[in-house]
């Protein structure tokens, strides 16, 4: 094999590729959805799209850099990266920029860096690093809570700066624990805990409240050896209180906008007077980006043709809401492109992790295979109103500097440790 | 750790399967939204709400020969007032200013605007018409007014503009220039070169431009540019000259208003290259008035009658069967064709004559003798010669509707026995007008037959798109011999046949009167006689400059209906008024005066200035100072323009023509 061998082919050069083929197309449509005019200059810095080729440009550096460093470092540091990336996050508390309500930027010069989308890759170090000292056992409750304390700080802070978006990605930890063996117990609650929660706020507490007591004695009476009746009656009353936890975490923690695209996702408004008004305020933006995407058609209406991405029907169409640009100007077939790319650059990742010899790359490898995923999820699945409206930006593709740059480092850190794997017994 | 193997796998697969169901799902929803709700989403009042919207390209101009705007296009502007987006203050700040320059614009009063604008405000009308369909300048002088002044968002201006067609010199050759015709389903034809040339040249290309409804009717550009901008037809320049069309155009209605015609058309042509200087199609209204109905020149193909007599002749002549000197006997006035009588116009026969005089006179029974006679065994003969000029096929031209000529071979339904004796006087076939011309035209360009065109070359502003050169569609129609034979005759037909009332020994003509009965088929002919005078030749005869088709349909006949006396008049007025009124500068195209001719030079000043005194001398190749003090010691009190320097190039009044006092003469050097 090559890869064994020659010092160019040692990295994968599948997952640089795919990468590539992201970036690429990303571009283009950050062009589509930000240019002004027939004539522009692509490199025109004050332009999203002029400013994007200087962030991919100046990727390519950051690339070089992360594949220089030892792979070893990585591991070594992970503690003092980790303790780096909270520390930057805490100082937005006093430093901090305020850009669209979220205090999550510092203004450098013209610049902005947002420090959250490098936090994932010095939190992903960090759980890598933990579990995978010989001294961890995942299946102690005490170690669970270390790690968990791992992930909630940044996830915390973040929380704090106003940004629950971001917070959300952390939760994508949950699919690393437990590909290394955290007792399925969290699983079954978590999934329990979205399905009450979404019954509680869609069919109201009490019918969620009947319908878990039926399934949970129907299992209960069906199962040929009984489980402790206390053990039932537990679960049902937990079901219970967390119905009742559900909407009073909704009616009086949730901030009112937060309220709405839930409201909006889960149809709950019945008014019609109302609803006209949601559609014509909180639910614009994914309107006006479904009826993009729905406009494409089977093959889009050609590059730098979308009549609603030109005349900037979308708002935010190249940041987060960029893949609208993809549905409207490339269609189906451009759009399925892209969840391909995306598909298979998550199942490469998860294929060479699972390749590691060393617990620490597989993990990372994971935590890198998760996050993207949990972006690609969320920010797909807004854009077309699958699941209510989180704004985090579609790796690689969306604009921005801190997130492309954030991202490319996440992958390329694995690609470096995937790189040292023949060296690691 | 203690996790076992097939643990791990599985774990991994629920991961994996995970990521992939949900792509799954990603797709199946890009699925719903793009393909099987589209129209749903569609139909979200949304699209409705945005739309490309065309920015008509203007069309390009149309040019006469000499650089006079036959057709253009003028921007129109609507302008109107979005009553509800200026402030209180600047409204009340402004509103009195604005109706008293409302009020001054149009001379209503500036309280009825105020009244209007007020309760514009009201209602929230954002699309208060001021004023519709005014020029750039008015256009400007609104942009001015207070309140419209501070602009579209401050002071609610909207302007909408439009193009309109516009044909400066009015209805003059409109068929054939063109214009605009709008359908009740609002279908747009045009006529004529501007329809001919229209998706070509014309038009230009549309631009685009993004605009969101913003009410009932109006929409808002999104952006503040043009997806596509519009890009500008070509400008067409037409081989029509204004001066010629203005002398043939009004020369042709003069004469259907005094005969009363039903309809009439007239083509002027330029013998060497065949360009249409003039084209005129007029019918009568019911009130007796005369305007461009139908283009007849192109579209009429009708029986020609004795203007095919020369076609009839010179297949005769160049198929060597008879001579011009060839004695027909015309009987007297009456002769028998296969059980159909012929007759001549003149009472009591011609007799015997040439046949050179048979078309000089224009005897049908002369023409049906020598045809008839020579090629009833062989029709075929007759018609391939007709056909190889290209009478028996359409010209071809660009301009839609052109008619097609009808010439029956034996065995179609049209032919009999009869049928070639009257096809050598014209009847029993048909041409169009232009047809004729043509052939006529080859005539006087000595055999040489070329194609009539209505533009000469398509311009982009000052870059040449396309030129349209010379067609020739025939280098020979005819031996030398038979030419000058038929070149001749046509001479003489004006000098002493049927065209000699139009004789002028000023300035010579040659042509062919036509006078064939029309609708002859009809029962009430006879009561109510119906004609077509027609007459088709060239002028100057010698060296001939220009030809011309002159047919009229259907003259009062009590006034008259012979193609000498009807259209006859009309096609010498034409060349008449070409050589008078057209403003023919004499020019030298090279000068050579050398030093040992000054001599010469003087003697010749001074010969000229003896010999005219009010006579207007030729000035040109004379030293400009000598021309000056010459025509300044002139008998008569001229005033005189001149500039440049050196040897005199031009001058404006021609030589030899009358002085008249402070006439001004301007010369050019």
């Amino acid at each position: 094999m090559y890869r064994e061998t020659n010092r160019y082919f040692k990295f994968d050069w599948i997952t640089i590729i795919l990468f590539l083929l992201l970036v690429g197309y990303g571009w283009l449509n950050i062009l589509s959805a930000s240019h002004v005019g027939e004539t522009f200059n692509y490199l025109d810095f004050s332009q999203p799209y002029g400013k994007q080729l200087m962030f991919i440009f100046l990727t390519f550096i950051l690339i070089v850099l992360v594949l220089a460093i030892d792979a070893k470092f990585y591991e070594r540091f992970s503690s003092v990266i980790y303790i780096i990336a909270m520390l930057s996050l805490i100082g937005l508390f006093f430093f901090g920029k305020n850009v669209n309500g979220a205090t999550s930027w510092y203004g450098i010069g013209g610049m902005t860096i947002q420090p959250s989308e490098f936090a994932k890759t010095a939190t992903a170090l960090a759980v890598a690093k933990y579990i995978s000292d010989l001294n961890t056992d995942i299946k102690t409750f005490k170690d669970q809570i270390r790690i968990f304390t791992i992930i909630a700080i940044p996830a915390l802070l973040i929380l704090l700066q106003n940004d629950a978006g971001s917070t959300i990605v952390y939760a994508s930890f949950f699919f690393v624990l437990y590909r290394e063996g955290l007792p399925k117990i969290y699983l079954t609650i978590g999934v329990l805990l979205i399905l009450i929660a979404i019954s509680a706020l869609k069919f109201g507490i009490l019918a969620t409240i009947l319908g878990a007591s039926v399934i949970i004695l129907t299992y209960h009476f069906t199962r040929r050896k009984k489980p402790a009746f206390y053990k039932t009656l537990f679960t049902i009353i937990a079901c219970s209180v967390l119905a009742f936890g559900v909407k009073f975490f909704y009616n009086n923690i949730l901030q009112p906008h937060q309220q709405n695209r839930i409201t909006l996702w889960l149809r709950l408004e019945k008014d019609p007077a109302k609803l006209e008004l949601m559609k014509k305020r909180e639910a614009y933006n994914l309107i006006q980006s479904e009826q993009a995407i729905s406009s494409g058609r089977w093959t889009g209406k050609g590059f730098l043709e979308g009549t609603r991405t030109t005349g900037k029907f979308v708002p935010e169409q190249h940041t987060d809401y960029i893949f609208s640009t993809v549905g409207e100007e490339w269609g189906f077939v451009g759009s399925v492109f892209v969840i391909i790319l995306f598909v298979l650059l998550l199942l490469r990742i998860l294929h060479l992790a699972e390749l590691q010899k060393s617990q620490f790359s597989r993990i990372y490898g994971y935590s890198v295979a998760a996050i993207m995923f949990t972006h690609f999820m969320i920010n797909i699945g807004m854009v077309m109103g699958l699941i209510p409206t989180i704004g985090i930006p579609l790796p690689f593709f969306s604009y921005g500097g801190s997130g492309l740059w954030g991202f490319t480092i996440l992958l390329f850190i694995f690609i470096k440790l995937d790189s040292n794997r023949i060296n690691e017994w | 750790m203690a996790v076992n193997e097939k643990n791990i796998l599985n774990r991994l697969y629920f991961i994996a399967g995970c990521m992939f169901i949900f792509a799954l799902l990603i797709v199946f929803k890009l699925l719903t939204i793009q393909l099987v709700h589209g129209d749903e989403y569609k139909s979200m009042a949304d699209d409705r709400l945005v739309k490309n919207v065309v920015i008509p390209a203007n069309r390009g101009n149309i040019y006469s020969v000499d650089g006079n705007l036959l057709a253009t296009s003028i921007p129109k502007y609507d302008i109107l007032i979005d009553a509800v987006t200026s402030t209180n203050k600047r409204f009340e700040e402004n509103i009195k200013g604005l109706c008293d320059s409302l009020s001054a614009y149009s001379g209503k009063s500036s309280a009825y605007y105020q009244k209007k604008l007020r309760h514009a405000r009201a209602v929230k009308n954002r699309y208060y018409p001021l004023v519709r369909n005014v020029g750039y300048s008015d256009y400007m002088r609104f942009r001015s007014f207070p309140l419209l002044n501070l602009g579209a968002f401050k002071g609610g201006l909207i302007v909408e503009q439009t193009t309109k067609r516009e044909y400066p010199m009015g209805g003059v050759a409109q068929r054939t220039i063109g214009y605009e015709r709008v359908d009740d389903k609002g279908n747009i034809t045009r006529p004529g070169l501007d329809g001919a040339f229209g998706a070509k040249y014309l038009r230009g290309v549309d631009g685009k431009r993004l605009k969101q409804r913003i009410g009932k009717g109006q929409w808002k550009p999104i952006v503040d540019y043009n997806q596509v901008e519009p890009k500008d037809g070509y400008d067409v320049y037409t081989t029509i000259s204004s001066n010629i069309q203005d002398i043939a155009h009004h020369s042709l209605l003069q004469q259907l208003e005094y005969y009363k015609a039903e309809h009439g058309c007239v083509v002027v042509m330029e013998v060497k290259t065949g360009e249409v200087r003039a084209i005129s199609n007029l019918a009568r209204t019911e009130n007796g008035s005369y305007y461009e109905k139908r283009n007849y020149a192109v579209w009429e193909s009708h029986e020609p009658g004795s203007t095919f007599k020369t076609m009839a002749l010179m297949v005769a002549l160049e198929d060597k069967v008879v001579d011009t000197a060839t004695v027909i006997d015309t009987k007297k006035g009456r002769k028998q064709f296969y059980r159909r009588y012929i007759t001549d116009s003149k009472h009591g026969g011609y007799g015997k004559i040439s046949v050179a005089r048979t078309l000089e006179v224009s005897s049908n029974i002369g023409m049906a003798t020598f045809i008839d006679d020579n090629y009833s065994k062989n029709p075929e003969k007759f018609l391939s010669r007709l056909s190889s000029w290209g009478l028996d096929k359409p010209i071809g031209l660009p301009i839609i509707g052109e008619g097609k000529p009808v010439i029956p071979k034996p065995g179609d339904k049209l032919w009999s026995k009869n049928a070639l004796p009257s096809m050598a006087y014209g009847y029993n076939l048909r041409l169009t007008p232009l047809q004729t011309l043509t052939f006529y035209n080859a005539i006087a360009n000595d055999g040489v037959m070329v194609k009539p065109r209505f533009i000469k070359e398509v311009k982009e502003l000052n870059r040449e798109v396309e030129k349209f050169d010379k067609q020739v569609v025939n280098n020979r129609i005819c031996s030398e011999e038979t030419l000058h034979q038929m070149q001749d005759i046509l001479k003489h037909v004006v000098e002493r046949g049927t065209g000699r009332s139009l004789y002028s020994p000023y300035f010579s003509m040659a042509g062919k009167t036509g006078t064939a009965k029309s609708e002859y088929w009809m029962k009430d002919w006879s009561e109510n006689p119906r004609y077509v005078s027609s007459f088709a030749g060239y002028f100057p005869a010698e060296n001939p400059k220009y030809s011309c088709i002159v047919i009229i349909h259907k003259p009062s006949v009590k006034k008259g209906y012979y193609g000498a006396d009807v259209s006859g008049p009309v096609f010498k007025r034409i060349a008449q008024k070409i050589f008078t009124e057209t403003p023919i500068v004499d020019e030298i195209e090279t000068l050579t005066v050398k030093n040992a001719l000054a001599e010469k030079s003087y003697q010749s000043y001074f010969d000229t200035a003896q010999t005219y005194k009010t006579i207007m001398p030729s000035v040109v190749g004379m030293p400009l100072m000598d021309a000056i003090s010459l025509l300044e010691n002139m008998d008569v009190d001229i005033k005189v323009r001149a500039s440049g320097e050196g040897i005199v190039e031009s001058q404006s009044v021609s030589r030899g023509t009358k002085l008249k006092a402070n006439q001004t003469v301007v010369i050019k050097a």
